[in-house]
């Protein structure tokens, strides 16, 4: 009979220490839009194309045939999300292991060809010091990125020039042509894609 | 005598500064800058937080810059800071250069606007972009 009484007390002298704890770890996060990506594990086949590189010179998905791909959407004046996507996947790169480099690929592929020619993907990757060893960026006609936008199902919604809405997608591809995971949202946690990049070097 | 000549040096200490936001530049920023920037250009916008490297203060950072400088940075870009001349006109990026020299000498607590708030208002009515010649931006990049 007493067992509820007790356990209601030790709630109500708990229950303010709770609030106060909850409030002091919200005092400390950072104001963020940014708060990492959902990761989802798919399996779901991706058909070739071809864009052009940030040389100009003309580039298809299927050279990449047997090795690990990850594959972001960016452009390059892009005010918030796209500068965490790449700053990331430069980490990921980074990262990697001299042996595990020749495995994996990355492209980032623009959502707005009007602005992003070759030279200006170029220049963007440049500020990031992109290791372009294994990192193409790719851009093209709109027909021909609309055709890719659409093979991954991202959404691209021109706001101004220089602006544009669109979906926030990484997705990991494996050898055989295979999107394995995708990560939705404006950060991808670079240790969460290491992993899973390492689990399928490993698996295959 | 005194009296007139400090408001003449008022006056003119405001005009040197110029008004420095209008609603246009206050949209560009909010567009393209306010993300990493702050809506005071602290460096503390909700993206700041997720960057890896710390989003300067343009209190701190602006002063010692130039306008060719600072238009030569927000048109080329720097580090991860994207390069808006390949999207933006002559117009859209000065509109960006005087809202950053603005916030860059903003450090005025609420109690200052609540005081001054009437003169500022008064000053900022005048088009002084009409007033001191002011590059429109090109016709195809208007919104």
């Amino acid at each position: 009979m007493r067992g509820p009484w007790i356990r209601l007390g030790f709630l109500l002298l708990v229950s303010p220490f709770v609030f106060l704890l909850q409030r002091e770890a919200a005092a400390h996060d950072p104001p963020s839009v940014a708060k990492g990506a959902q990761r989802r594990e798919i399996r779901l086949p991706v058909e070739d194309f071809s864009l052009a590189d940030q040389t100009g010179k003309n580039f298809r998905f299927q050279s990449l045939k047997g090795k690990i791909v990850v594959v972001s959407f960016i452009y390059t004046t892009c005010p918030d999300v796209c500068p965490l996507i790449t700053a990331n996947l430069r980490l990921v790169q980074e990262r990697l292991t001299a042996g595990e480099r020749g495995g994996i690929s990355f492209l980032s592929i623009t959502t707005d060809p009007e602005v992003d020619t070759p030279n200006v993907l170029k220049s963007y990757a440049d500020r990031y010091r992109v290791d372009f060893s294994n990192w193409s960026f790719l851009t093209g006609e709109e027909k021909r990125l609309q055709r890719v936008w659409k093979i991954f199902s991202v959404k691209v919604e021109r706001k101004a020039r220089g602006l544009v809405n669109h979906t926030t997608l990484t997705a990991l591809i494996d050898r055989k042509g295979m999107m394995r995971f995708a990560y939705a949202g404006a950060a991808p946690d670079p240790k969460a894609i290491l992993e899973d990049l390492r689990r399928l070097l490993r698996s295959q | 005598m005194l009296i007139h000549r400090l408001s003449l040096l008022g006056l003119l200490a405001l005009l040197l500064a110029g008004c420095g936001s209008s609603e246009r530049m206050e949209k560009i920023y909010a567009e393209r800058c306010l993300g990493c920037h702050g809506p005071s250009g602290k460096g503390d916008g909700p993206t700041a937080a997720s960057l890896p490297n710390a989003v300067p203060d343009f209190r701190q950072t602006i002063q010692r810059r130039s306008v060719s400088q600072i238009s030569g940075i927000i048109t080329q870009g720097k580090e991860i800071m994207p390069a808006y001349g390949p999207a933006l006109s002559g117009g859209e990026i000065q509109d960006m250069v005087l809202m950053v020299r603005f916030l860059s000498r903003q450090d005025r607590s609420l109690e200052w606007w609540e005081r001054f708030g009437p003169l500022v208002w008064a000053h900022c009515s005048v088009p002084w972009e009409v007033v001191l010649g002011y590059d429109e931006p090109e016709e195809g990049n208007k919104r």
